[in-house]
């Protein structure tokens, strides 16, 4: 896997190649674009789940990235979750606009991050939110993570989810809202411990 | 919304909303009253700060893919356009920096302003293209980026590669017409990625291949022009 946190393995923050980016160091961009790549290619494949459109999707992010680099807001959150959030809302929206099909929940993607289990090592590794984020995920009940995953990550809507796992909307709602309390307990309150 | 400050019930009855904004699903009418309450409630702005965290850590989990080979180029290319429209100043470098294309234009820019070139000459940015491969297999292998040579006089060569597992230094060599060969310039790679350019002292249209040779002579890649 690529770096997740905040710097990479040349030791250079997010912040700081969002930082060049602005002033125009070239180094910058292209170091940038590296490290998120991956990402945001992975990210939008499986919202979109077609691999064209997916390149369309990464690549307008970047597009967008660059553009308002100059007003990221750090107090705001990460650079991570930033261009993941500009890539999320750009595939659902290339969905909604082409009237596509949202990716089925049965896609590759999906199954990954439903299926995983709990590693014995991951609460050794366990090192930032979003390494709790994931061990907590897994260690939700199906229904729950299903639904979690789906709003968070698909961008699907309550009603979406209720109609695709076939539950009234009060089901779907409290699906999200035991999982989430679960993921604030072991990500925000283990934070601030 | 001011009646709704330290309105515990309130609070209290927005809370699925909340997390449904956390998570951007919240849309329409509600989203901006949800909004509006979380401007005017120290409450409810904290727990929507907290389900931030959570939200962007989950969105953090999504696997990692490695993007279509020529992802950088492509890319280069949309930022070339998208400086154009927007003659932002800020764009300018990233052309330069993130693929060949990009680079091809650029340097193919100051060698056309060094020879006193005309206002409308033709923006075509390069002449031929091909793909690099592989030797590691013999021919045919793998591709693991890409060549361009620019026409005119002088040509250009522009080198981008994306793919491969090779760090350290090559030497570019061109294959010229008649069988010459001719050594261009040496650059770096570093996991597999590179991407350099350099005028030929050849014109393009003598130009046949394009290799990549290690340090100890060994031919890392090749490429062929028509």
């Amino acid at each position: 896997m690529r770096g997740r946190s905040d710097s990479d393995d040349d030791g250079v923050s997010d912040e700081a190649l969002l930082s060049g980016i602005v002033v125009g160091d070239d180094r910058a961009g292209l170091a940038f674009v590296r490290r998120y790549q991956h990402r945001t290619f992975g990210l939008a494949m499986g919202i979109v789940g077609d691999a064209g459109k997916a390149e369309e999707v990464a690549q307008e992010a970047f597009i967008r990235i660059f553009r308002h680099a100059a007003v990221f807001d750090p107090r705001r959150g990460s650079v991570a979750a930033w261009a993941l959030t500009i890539t999320r809302n750009l595939a659902i929206d290339a969905i909604r606009v082409r009237r596509d099909v949202p990716t089925d929940p049965g896609d590759r993607v999906f199954v990954e991050l439903i299926g995983r289990d709990r590693l014995p090592d991951d609460v050794v590794l366990a090192t930032d939110g979003v390494d709790r984020a994931r061990i907590a995920l897994a260690e939700l009940p199906v229904e729950q993570r299903r639904a979690v995953v789906l709003a968070a990550l698909y961008g699907r809507t309550v009603r979406e989810i209720a109609s695709a796992e076939s539950i009234p909307l009060g089901t779907a709602k409290s699906r999200i809202r035991l999982g989430m309390a679960k993921l604030r307990q072991a990500v925000v309150v283990a934070e601030s411990t | 919304m001011n009646n709704y400050i330290e309105n515990p019930k309130h609070c209290e009855s927005i809370e699925d909303e909340l997390i449904e904004l956390s998570l951007g699903i919240l849309g329409g009418r509600r989203r901006s009253e949800v909004l509006a309450h979380v401007g005017s409630c120290g409450r409810c702005s904290a727990e929507l700060q907290r389900l931030s965290i959570v939200a962007d850590a989950l969105l953090q989990l999504a696997p990692e893919i490695e993007p279509p080979l020529g992802f950088e180029l492509r890319l280069a290319e949309r930022l070339q356009k998208n400086r154009t429209l927007h003659r932002s100043r800020h764009h300018r470098w990233v052309v330069g920096a993130l693929s060949a294309a990009a680079l091809l234009a650029v340097v193919l820019g100051i060698g056309l302003a060094t020879l006193g070139a005309s206002r409308g000459h033709n923006e075509k940015t390069w002449s031929t293209t091909a793909n690099l491969t592989s030797t590691a297999a013999g021919s045919g292998g793998p591709v693991l980026g890409k060549v361009f040579v620019s026409a005119g006089h002088p040509g250009w060569m522009v080198i981008s590669v994306d793919r491969g597992a090779w760090s350290g230094e090559v030497t570019c060599e061109v294959m010229l017409v008649g069988g010459k060969v001719e050594i261009v310039g040496r650059f770096k790679l570093t996991d597999g990625y590179g991407t350099w350019g350099a005028p030929l002292t050849s014109s393009a249209d003598e130009v046949r291949g394009a290799r990549l040779v290690a340090p100890d002579g060994t031919v890392v890649a090749t490429a062929h022009l028509s």
